[in-house]
Order: structure tokens, then sequence, then C-alpha cells
């Protein structure tokens, strides 16, 4: 015999994405529990495993900088990928009958690695970059956009490169209910911006929302652009993880791991506080 | 709430080469009137809204409502509300604030918007469930929202885009009697487009025939059944017997013999139509005989084919009337009821 439906439902849904949660959960699982045990010393290199919090206190000034630093830089570059991605899917869906054009320049950006997007930023944006050279600026005049005081260039390389993965989200939600939707609230009176405030903004938050989301804990614990892209101190917490954790410092070494634990605790905090508002608007998605 | 819709000359075509999905159209819909326009799938009447609306734009021809042209004016400021064959309720606002919607965007208080939209969900019979997110209603709960939401924006002409054709049977039934009682309470305009000819006899004050995007014929449901202007019209309202044969002086004749018609018909090639529930079994004289080739039921009633001399002969009959197929039978073809098509050239 079999089970009631929504069991049976739930089982076979358990059993599709298994192949999918298994590694994830193997790789992700084995990671945090390496990473723990060294922060909380059960896994030194040298020497017995005692059980101490010593690796997260004693960089505790550096992370009292790099969170903030961290959570800055990745809400700056979600907000910034969230507000292009969502005009650039508008757009897209707007113009989807007379041109594919810009849905495949918005998406073009998606393969680019980050790390090719850095150096191109950098040579973009340094004071001897593209950009003074073209605008005739000379280089002392340039603001310091790469490794300078705002982290210019590490949150816009994150929002170019968001960006793309936004619009691709949120385009393919809007492509599908925007116009169907947008003609009723037409008829019933809604002039260009009162559809775009109380249909259009609504129908994508879902989409948008998760995306912005996923975008805001991979820059929260992205590495490569940071380091290539910011200044030496402050340092991001990925920055600082890497440092500590190839410190030729033996001592130093859980400290990495300390900091990459806290990486990972504020990535899972995002997480669930995101879930939490998603699971709001998706009631209705 | 009621205003005057005419449409002149309109036309509309999708594409360059393409045949015009609306071609020439002209339909006066009088104020507080409901005028259906039928048609098959593809015959270009969902376009009549869309044009009407403001949502395309006509490639020629115009609308104007109360004598305004309304060439250039966004659908917004038309003062027409429409509702289409999906719902389309908004799903992050509850069922009051989706009727709300056009006093919110007029500007209107909230509490104002709320106590009117639940005036009108009050209308359509839904008092109590405002509070429900659309997918907590039922398929139709959820039309009568969108109706409601339509109603609600005052409109001077209300557009119906077969707005139940995708519910079950007896949701339909429901939704025209609420529909017929709307109209009676409120008076709207209303133009209508279904593919189902009961549904326009339901609702409809008189019933415009779109074929290919050509207006085949408009008029009272009535005269379109008795009369129908062409073989299309006749398929289309489920006429189905076709008898071509030749007028002369007032009577048609064909393998069914010489049957006289009802009033002058010019000379020549014509097709004589009669609708199935218009012929019956003869108890004495027969105006046709033949033999039973088909039996099937309609609830009740039985729809019957019978061969006479090489012609099919529908009929509907009444419950009762039990014939077996092979059976030979006469048919009454009543006087009034016989309407002849001209054949057309070509």
């Amino acid at each position: 015999m079999s089970g009631p439906p929504g069991a049976r439902g739930r089982r076979t849904g358990l059993l599709l994405v298994l192949p999918a949660l298994v590694p994830v959960v193997a790789v992700v699982g084995a990671a945090l529990t390496s990473a723990l045990l060294a922060a909380l010393g059960l896994a030194p290199l040298v020497g017995e495993p005692r059980l101490t919090g010593a690796a997260f206190t004693a960089p505790a000034d550096q992370l009292a900088s790099a969170v903030p630093l961290s959570l800055a830089i990745a809400a700056a570059a979600t907000a910034a990928a969230a507000a292009v991605g969502l005009a650039l899917a508008l757009a897209a869906v707007a113009t989807a009958r007379r041109s594919r054009l810009l849905g495949a320049l918005s998406a073009a950006t998606v393969p680019v690695p980050h790390l090719v997007g850095a150096a191109a930023m950098g040579l973009l944006l340094a004071d001897a970059g593209f950009l003074p050279r073209l605008l005739g600026v000379a280089p002392e005049d340039w603001p310091a956009l790469v490794g300078g005081r705002w982290w210019v260039a590490v949150v816009a390389e994150y929002a170019w490169k968001e960006s793309a993965f936004v619009a691709l989200v949120v385009g393919g939600v809007l492509a599908s209910r925007s116009r169907s939707y947008g003609e009723t609230a037409a008829v019933l009176g809604a002039g260009r911006w009162a559809r775009f405030r109380t249909v259009t903004l609504p129908l994508a938050a879902p989409a948008l929302g998760a995306a912005s989301a996923i975008s805001f804990v991979y820059v929260l614990g992205s590495y490569e652009v940071a380091a290539l892209l910011g200044r030496a101190a402050p340092e991001p917490l990925p920055v600082l993880a890497v440092r500590l954790s190839t410190s030729i410092d033996l001592a130093a070494r859980p400290q990495g791991a300390a900091v990459a634990v806290v990486t990972a605790g504020l990535a899972l905090l995002a997480v669930v506080l995101a879930l939490r508002a998603l699971r709001r608007l998706a009631a209705w998605g | 709430m009621s205003g005057e819709l005419r449409l002149t000359g309109l036309t509309r075509v999708h594409g360059r080469g393409r045949p015009p999905a609306l071609d020439g159209l002209d339909l006066a819909v009088p104020a507080g009137s409901c005028v259906a326009v039928l048609g098959p799938s593809g015959s270009g009447k969902s376009t009549v809204l869309r044009l009407t609306a403001g949502l395309d734009e006509p490639t020629r021809g115009s609308v104007h409502l109360d004598g305004r042209d309304l060439a250039g004016v966004p659908p917004e400021r038309r003062g027409v509300a429409m509702v289409f064959q999906r719902p389309l309720l908004f799903p992050h606002l509850s069922a009051r604030d989706n009727v709300a919607y056009a006093d919110r965007v007029r500007g209107a208080p909230r509490r104002r918007a709320r106590a009117r939209a639940a005036e009108f969900l009050d209308l359509v019979g839904l008092a109590g469930l405002g509070d429900r997110a659309p997918r907590e209603l039922s398929s139709g709960q959820e039309q009568r929202v969108a109706l409601a939401r339509a109603l609600a924006a005052e409109p001077r002409v209300l557009l119906l885009d077969e707005p139940f054709s995708a519910l079950d049977a007896p949701l339909r039934e429901e939704m025209h009697e609420l529909l017929v009682d709307l109209r009676a309470r409120l008076a709207p305009t209303v133009l209508l487009v279904t593919h189902d000819p009961a549904e326009a006899a339901a609702l409809a004050d008189t019933v415009a025939v779109l074929e290919a995007g050509r207006l085949q014929q408009h008029g009272p449901v009535a005269e379109l059944h008795a009369r129908p202007a062409s073989l299309s019209v006749s398929r289309l309202l489920g006429g189905r017997t076709e008898v071509p044969g030749q007028v002369r002086a007032g009577v048609h004749h064909s393998p069914l013999g010489a049957l006289a018609l009802p009033g002058p018909v010019a000379d020549g090639p014509g097709v004589l139509v009669v609708r199935p529930e218009a012929v019956a079994l003869a108890a004495g004289h027969a105006d046709v005989t033949g033999t039973v080739v088909r039996v099937r039921y309609r609830g009740l009633r039985p729809l019957v084919t019978v061969d006479a001399g090489g012609v099919a002969v529908h009929a509907e009959l009444t419950p009762g009337d039990d014939v077996v197929a092979g059976a030979v039978v006469g048919l009454r073809l009543p006087v009034a009821a016989r309407h002849v098509v001209p054949v057309r050239p070509g």
C-alpha cells in the first residue's frame, strides 16, 4: 500500500534532489567540519589536540574590521547588481519581441570568470588604466578606484558580473508573467509608473530577492576580486582567511580556519534571513 | 457607467504579407446594451477587444466612445475595463485589494477603496472572502473577483474576452446568471467575445458573427438563427441541414422535392437551411420522408440524422420521440423555419 499522497510526493521529491544534495552536503559538510575542528584546536598541524577558542579571539581586532567591510562590500555590490539587473531584465522583456540582442549581451557576462573580470576591471579603472587614458585624465588626478579607500573597483566588478545573473533570473520570471498582468493593470487605469510599482516590481520581487541573496552570499565569501583589486588593509574576510591559512606561522593557521567559520556563519545567517523574507514573498509567487 | 461604443472600419494586420486579423469591422454597441462577438478561434474576435482597449493599435479604422475618437489614447485613460479568459488576479494582493486596485491607482485612500471593494465583492456574491489570497479561491470565485475588479473600475464599456470559457458547465451557468443580474442592476455597456453560441444567446442583446476577420452578420440572436446570412453563420450557430437546390417563384426545388418558402426570395441557386430544433416527426402529412441513419442524444432529446433522397436532414426531436436507426420516418419542416442562403460565386 502506498502512503498518503503528500508524504509520497515529498519522498519522491527528496529522491529526485538526492543526487544533487549528496555531493553538496558531503563537500560543504566535510569542509566546514574540518575548518571547525582546526579552528577549535582539535586538528592541529603539530602537537596534541586541545579544545580552545583562542583562534577566534586572537584575530579579534582584524575580525572587527573585516566583518563590517565584507558586509559593506557585499551589500553595495548586491544593491548595485539588483538595480542594474532589474533594469536589464525590464529592458529585455520590453524589447523581447523586437530584439534579442540585449538579452544575449547581458547573458554573455555570465560565463566570464570573476578573475578575468577583475583583471579587466583593473586595466579599465586603475590610475594608469584605459578609462583615465580615454578621458585624458592624468594618473595623479584620477581617483583611487583600484586599491582605494572605497573599494570601488571591487564593488564594480561584483556588481557588473552579478547584475547579469540577476537579469537572467528576473528576466525569466518577468518574461512569462509581466505582459498579461501589465495589460490587466493598464485596462484598470494604471499608468506606466503605477504598473511598475504595483505589478511589475511585486511580480519580480521573489526572483529578485532570491538572486540578490545568492549574489550577497557569493560576494561575502569570494576571494579573488577583493585580493586583486582591494587595498592591503583592512582586509575583507576571505582575504584575511586565506592569508592566515597560508601563513608561514603555523600557529596562525587555526585563526584562518576560524575566520572561514565566521564567514560561513555570516553567510548562513544571511541565507536564513533571506529565506524567511522570501517565504513571505513566495507565498503568492 | 455605460457609454456608447462605435467601431468604424477597424482593421488590424499583424505583419506585412499576412492576411488581416480584423478587416474593416463596423460595429455599434449602444449604451447599456450587450453585444456578443461570436466566431471560431482565429476569427479575430479577441483582436476586436484588444483594439478597443488600446492594447494594440489598429492598422486602419477608429474606436469612438461617446463620440470621442480614442486614437492615441493609452489603455489606462480609455475608460474601459476588460476581463480575460484567465482571471489574472494580482497574486500579491488579497481578493479585496484586487478589487480595490482601480481606485487605489487613481489615488483613492486605502480605506475608501477597500470599502467600495467590499461592496463589489458583495455584488458578485463573495462577501466575506475579501481577505483571501487569489490562490485560496476556486476558479469560479477567481473569475467573480476578476469581474468585480473590472466593475469597480467603473468603466464606460466592459470588455469580456471569453471570461467563462475556462469554467466547467455548472459554473458557467452560474456566471451567466450573475452577469444577467449585474446587467439588470448596473446596466453597463458590454462587449463580449465568445465562441459559444449558447453563451452569446444567453447574455447578449445582439450578436455579431465574425469569420476570418470579417463581419458576417450582426443582429438579434433569434434573427441569426432564423435567417443566417451565410452557411458559415448557420453552421456557427448550430445549423446542420444544408440542401442545395434552385429557387423558382418562391419555391425551393431540390432532391427533397418542392418546398414553399415563407417570404419572397430571388430566383436562382440557393441552399435551404432548417434549424434542427424546428424539424419534428410528422404525425400526418410529411414534408420529407427518409431513413434514420443515426441517433444521438443531447440530454433526453434525440438528435436524429435522416437520409432523404441522398440529402441529410438533421432533427432535434422532443423527449419521448423514440426512433431507431433504419426506421423510415416522415418529417415536418415548418414553412416559417425554411430559409434559403444564396450561393456565393466561387
